[in-house]
């Protein structure tokens, strides 16, 4: 039916969409994380992607550092999840919430997260080295379905990005303080008046967007590098998903994760890799002078 | 009971309320006059733990609560009702309710005061499932007040619950806060100048200026040459 090199092609194509998804899943994760503390703590994380490479070197420190052996990734999620959560919780409430009282505290924390994210990066250099350090895969080997390969290590970034950002869907929308953190990012005000300890729902939410941009980090650390100065860029790359998206929408960070994970992978597949992130910056021209609120965002 | 004696608060430099005195009999409705920008709101807000910064003391029924944050003081009965109603705009009106029994003595309670309310508010009960920010102001304003009622709340401050309503509405509004007083709440009610209102009160107080210039029952107010002139425009 089809000669030899259209059916590659079709192959070759499948393999970008795959790469494109379970990339696509992780910047949602990402974007999530981030918008999510814009949208109700108003705060702009500047440390962001460090905490991307906190949660890769947690995993390293397991799984290569003290030799992990017993139940792999899922130890690595039951202890690492709850220390990235604790540091979150703690930067808020101790470091972002002082801050809080003063005039011009947005300023204040932007230099804040900023200088936090020089001194994380340099720490990591100090403990780990300057050397990248690796992870190895969630899972080895393939999956053929017929004469398409997937890679497990591909599925198991989906398949867990996604349980992620379901998870975190459903938290928000079913249980008490999911409401309460939306409540928080519609009306701060009308939330204090029906008796929401507002403090503690912004430095959950700076936990809880730990949590995502580390988990993020465990996951494509095992594709990648973790590198002690890739922070800044990372981050640059989970705002640049959020601004798309539009500030505060979780439903647009999702939608424009995916597309900026499509757009990479083809990008990359066509032109070649280094061409993603000059992609990703015309995209985010373009939406700055087309649609500046991004496309679900509310404008100002 | 609610007491403040010697309220002092600010509004970054400004001086808002100085020296203020009121009690607030249980089972009372007290009304507060005085005209727009004097601090009628900012006393309101300082019971209620929402003030930038106060001195003074603020106790319920003998506890001190000045220097609780707004959480502890809805936990102990005391719930605030904006003039600005303070809605969350992208939830629907049920959500807006169940959230207004958020604190942890109103949670046992939710189910039986969802049912008053929607019984209160007949209307709301229909629009149930609508968002906050597709109602009329009049509507709105029920909710805030049924949102208010949703948290089991012994003591009412309410902030100008006629401000922009048609004079139907407003009959409205005001006979269902006498409703809810004689169904035991106590209410402290801040308006500017509806005569209306003086027909509640089994206390009045007057606020100009950051000061209390006036303290008497309706009778009185409405014998006080000066109060005639200035609120009931006689």
């Amino acid at each position: 039916m089809f000669n030899e090199d259209t059916i590659l092609l079709l192959y070759e194509i499948t393999d970008v969409i795959i790469a494109g998804l379970s990339n696509g899943s992780v910047y949602a994760l990402m974007a999530i994380g981030m918008t999510l503390v814009y949208g109700v703590t108003k705060a702009f994380n500047f440390a962001y992607g460090d905490f991307f490479n906190m949660g890769g070197y947690f995993a390293w420190i397991l799984i290569v550092g003290l030799g992990l052996q017993f139940g792999g990734y899922i130890t690595v999620l039951i202890i690492v999840l709850p220390l990235l959560f604790l540091v979150g919780y703690g930067l808020e409430k101790f470091m972002v919430a002082p801050l809080r009282k003063r005039a011009d505290w947005e300023n204040r924390v932007m230099m804040l997260t900023l200088g936090l994210a020089l001194f994380l990066s340099n720490l990591y250099m100090v403990l780990f080295g300057t050397k990248l350090k690796s992870l190895p895969p969630i899972m080895d080997g393939i999956l053929e379905i017929g004469q398409i390969v997937f890679s497990y290590q591909d599925i198991m970034i989906f398949v867990l990005s996604l349980g992620g950002i379901l998870t975190f869907g459903w938290l928000l929308n079913n249980t008490r303080t999911g409401m309460a953190v939306r409540a928080v990012a519609q009306n701060p005000e009308g939330a204090k008046i029906v008796g929401i300890n507002i403090k503690r729902i912004f430095a959950s939410t700076f936990a809880i967007s730990t949590v995502m941009v580390g988990f993020g980090g465990i996951l494509l650390s095992q594709k990648l590098f973790i590198n002690p100065t890739s922070g800044g860029s990372i981050m640059v790359k989970a705002w640049v998903v959020t601004a798309f998206g539009g500030m505060g929408s979780i439903r647009g960070g999702l939608y424009a994760a995916f597309i900026i994970g499509m757009m990479e992978a083809f990008v990359g597949w066509i032109f070649g890799m280094s061409y993603t992130i000059i992609a990703l910056f015309v995209l985010l021209l373009a939406t700055l002078v087309i649609r500046p609120q991004g496309l679900m965002g509310k404008g100002a | 009971m609610i007491k403040v004696s010697n309220l002092n608060a600010y509004y970054g430099q400004f001086h808002v309320l100085k020296d203020v005195n009121i009690t607030v009999e249980e089972k009372g409705v007290v009304v507060i006059l005085g005209p727009n920008g004097h601090g009628k709101s900012t006393l309101l807000k300082s019971i209620c733990g929402l003030a930038e910064r106060i001195t003074g003391d603020i106790s319920l029924n003998g506890t001190p609560i000045s220097q609780l944050p707004t959480e502890k003081i809805v936990d102990l009965g005391v719930v605030y009702i904006a003039e600005t109603r303070e809605l969350f705009p992208n939830m629907t009106v049920l959500e807006n309710l169940k959230l207004g029994a958020y604190s942890k003595h109103a949670r046992p309670f939710e189910a039986q005061n969802l049912e008053k309310v929607l019984d209160l508010f007949p209307r709301l009960a229909d629009r149930r499932g609508q968002m906050a920010s597709t109602m009329s102001g009049g509507e709105a304003k029920m909710l805030a007040i049924a949102r208010g009622l949703m948290s089991n709340a012994t003591f009412l401050a309410v902030d100008e619950p006629s401000l922009g309503l048609q004079p139907n509405l407003r009959t409205e509004v005001f006979n269902t806060i006498q409703t809810i007083n004689e169904q035991g709440m106590t209410i402290l009610l801040v308006e500017q100048n509806i005569p209306q209102i003086a027909q509640l009160a089994s206390k009045i107080y007057v606020l100009e200026e950051g000061q209390i210039t006036f303290e008497g029952s309706k009778d009185e107010a409405v014998s006080d040459d000066h109060l005639k002139e200035i609120f009931l425009g006689m």
